[in-house]
């Protein structure tokens, strides 16, 4: 197995910077998943990977062997994009084994290759299909197919489910997944999904124009972000941000007013008197057991089944609650939420973490 | 009561494809008969002596042979030239490519006949480039019949290079737009799938680039078989004669003018055109699609 080493990778157009020193290891058989806003440059970095986009400066290993200079199909990669890019013209058999046809192998070792890879895959009913007549799904698999049948050491996928239905792409997922402890290989996965890179990574890479502002397991980032971005980033519905300023600083912690809310907190962390900072409580941190109140107004109540979301407002800012947290919230009515104060999470005035 | 417009619709558009269809059918009917005049009348006499004659007593043979030959050669070039400059224009981010392709856009709006005195100008120089190349490497004998072939002017070469430039434009134009629509992941696929660049070309930009290639094709060879001008001003020797001019001199030898033998040679003159649409036809439907999506 094949791991990656990034460092201080950039990329430039023209002298517009797009990817600034990302630095990256990825360790053999990991799933690491690239996410962030559209335009934040993971797809770039993944082509940078692939070899379809030049590296500007920094230093690009696969298996411990610099790639930067070396051919896309020589780099041991293959790559699965957002358009699945199936040849047209071709059948499944001839999409899948095309790699292997302009290597020059011998038919007779292709349709082996092709049809051992058709079965992992379920393929072998649809092998004589053009891409015109499968589904989105059977597509996204000759896709798949077509990059495992090279045997690359490194897997990239390019959102490969984004252009899937909901309910196939939660299928497509699993099966990804699968794949992955099947092949043992090593992924690379870009998505702009939050809940796909949370339940598919071993580890995430969050993305922000063209940086990278955290690496790390995805239950690490979602309860433990380093900055106001990947805290509102990671978890759905999103981390509440509350801008707050310090008023007090005592032995108990920070006496905040939450600036908007016209409420008072006092939480644990350090920080200077008149500091602005900014309050990070997750929906499902509110607990009716909690000693720090807020007085809210619900405004709509979504009911998920499994759980419900309150969205509440206190002066012009909306909360989201997990309605188990908060006893008896209605529509329209008045509500106090109670949360642990322990759990609130601190950023300083430019977004960073403020650590107890 | 419902059909009544539907009726009209179609009684309209009945009048006038008869109107639009007349001169072809008047000319294909005269074609045949012995006794042709100007007016449409069913024949009395049914012949193919007109097209006898063009073969037989007239050179009609090699008329066609060399349009056939000349036009046949731009045609494909065009499109070999047109596929690859077409393709780079498309996946180029060049700053000059605007620019450029309007100005080869230009070439079109300037009128032929502005282009013949420069054209002729550099085409001469060139020729006696070429004459004397040929005449330092071949045999005396053998000189006036490979310049027939690779003269510029008075010669197979000249007329093939002056028609693909004239339709050259035009099927950069077409070509850059069809790959336009081609989406760039076919390329990167392929190139990571670890094809060389003939390998992409072949293997996956052609076929898909078949009905494009189709229409620039069919454009440069109707507009290209139906120039007159050029094969006027640059084709002197009878036997490299081409069709046009070989149904312009007809018309113009004779004291009477002899319909059934004009209207046979020019039925003849329309066939590749027809046949050549109808080839591009099956290709230019043929679109592929389900490859890419989003």
């Amino acid at each position: 197995m094949t791991g990656l080493q990034l460092t201080n990778l950039s990329k430039s157009y023209g002298g517009h910077r797009v990817i600034h020193d990302a630095s990256l290891t990825v360790h053999p058989g990991e799933f690491v998943v690239f996410v962030g806003p559209s335009g934040c440059g993971k797809s770039t970095l993944l082509r940078m990977i692939a070899g379809l986009e030049e590296i500007t400066s920094g230093s690009l290993q696969i298996g411990g062997q610099v790639m930067n200079d070396v051919n896309p199909a020589e780099r041991g990669v293959g790559m699965v994009f957002q358009s699945y890019a199936l040849y047209p013209h071709m059948t499944v058999a001839q999409n899948m084994g095309f790699s292997l046809r302009v290597a020059g192998k011998p038919p007779a070792e292709i349709a082996a290759r092709v049809a051992e890879v058709a079965q992992t895959l379920q393929l072998t009913p649809l092998l004589d299909r053009r891409p015109a007549a499968l589904s989105g799904g059977q597509r996204q698999r000759v896709a798949i197919g077509r990059a495992i049948l090279r045997r690359p050491k490194v897997f990239l996928f390019d959102e490969p489910l984004s252009n899937l239905d909901a309910e196939l792409r939660v299928t497509m997922r699993i099966e990804i997944a699968r794949l992955h402890r099947q092949l043992g290989a090593t992924v690379v996965y870009v998505t702009h999904d939050q809940t796909e890179a949370m339940t598919l990574a071993t580890r995430i890479v969050v993305l922000r124009a063209g940086r990278i502002e955290q690496v790390g397991a995805p239950l690490d980032l979602y309860h433990d972000p380093a900055n106001t971005f990947v805290a509102g980033f990671i978890g759905s519905p999103r981390m509440n941000l509350i801008p707050a300023e310090v008023l007090g600083v005592s032995a108990a912690g920070l006496d905040l007013a939450l600036t908007g809310l016209d409420a008072r907190v006092t939480v644990p962390g350090r920080a200077a008197v008149g500091d602005r900072v900014t309050l990070g409580l997750r929906p499902e941190d509110f607990d009716p057991l909690g000693a720090a109140e807020l007085t809210l107004e619900v405004d709509v109540v979504e009911h998920l089944g499994a759980e419900s979301f309150a969205y509440a407002r206190g002066g012009d800012l909306t909360l989201i609650l997990s309605a188990r947290g908060v006893p008896e919230v209605k529509p329209g009515q008045g509500c106090t939420a109670r949360f642990d104060p322990a759990r609130a999470l601190l950023f300083d005035a430019s977004g960073q973490r403020l650590r107890p | 009561m419902a059909k009544r417009p539907q009726l009209m619709a179609y009684a309209t558009l009945s009048l006038i494809s008869a109107y639009c269809a007349l001169p072809f059918f008047w000319a294909a009917l005269a074609s045949f008969d012995g006794n042709a005049s100007l007016f449409l009348k069913w024949p009395e006499d049914w012949t193919t002596a007109n097209y006898t004659r063009i073969f037989t007593v007239e050179n009609g043979l090699t008329w066609f042979m060399n349009s056939l030959i000349v036009v046949g050669a731009a045609t494909v070039l065009t499109m070999v030239l047109g596929g690859l400059g077409g393709y780079a224009l498309s996946r180029s981010n060049a700053w000059w490519k605007r620019p450029f392709l309007y100005t080869i856009l230009l070439i079109r709006v300037v009128p032929p006949p502005a282009l013949i005195v420069p054209l002729y100008k550099v085409l001469l120089t060139a020729n006696r480039a070429v004459q004397e190349v040929l005449r330092a490497v071949l045999p005396p004998d053998m000189l006036r019949p490979a310049m027939r072939v690779f003269g510029l002017v008075d010669g197979y070469l000249g007329m093939i290079l002056i028609l693909t430039a004239l339709q050259l434009p035009l099927a950069l134009w077409i070509l850059k737009t069809f790959f336009d629509t081609v989406s760039r992941d076919y390329d990167e696929a392929a190139l990571l799938d670890g094809a060389s660049l003939m390998q992409r070309i072949r293997l996956v930009l052609l076929p898909l680039a078949l009905p494009g290639l189709a229409a620039a094709g069919l454009f440069a060879f109707i507009s290209a078989w139906g120039d007159f001008l050029m094969p006027l001003i640059f084709i002197s020797s009878p036997e490299l004669q081409m069709l046009p001019l070989g149904l312009f001199r007809a018309f113009l030898r004779v004291n009477t003018v002899d319909w059934g033998f004009l209207t046979a040679l020019a039925v003849l003159y329309m066939v590749p055109s027809v046949v050549a649409f109808g080839f591009a036809r099956g290709f230019l439907v043929r679109t592929f699609g389900g490859g890419v999506k989003g």
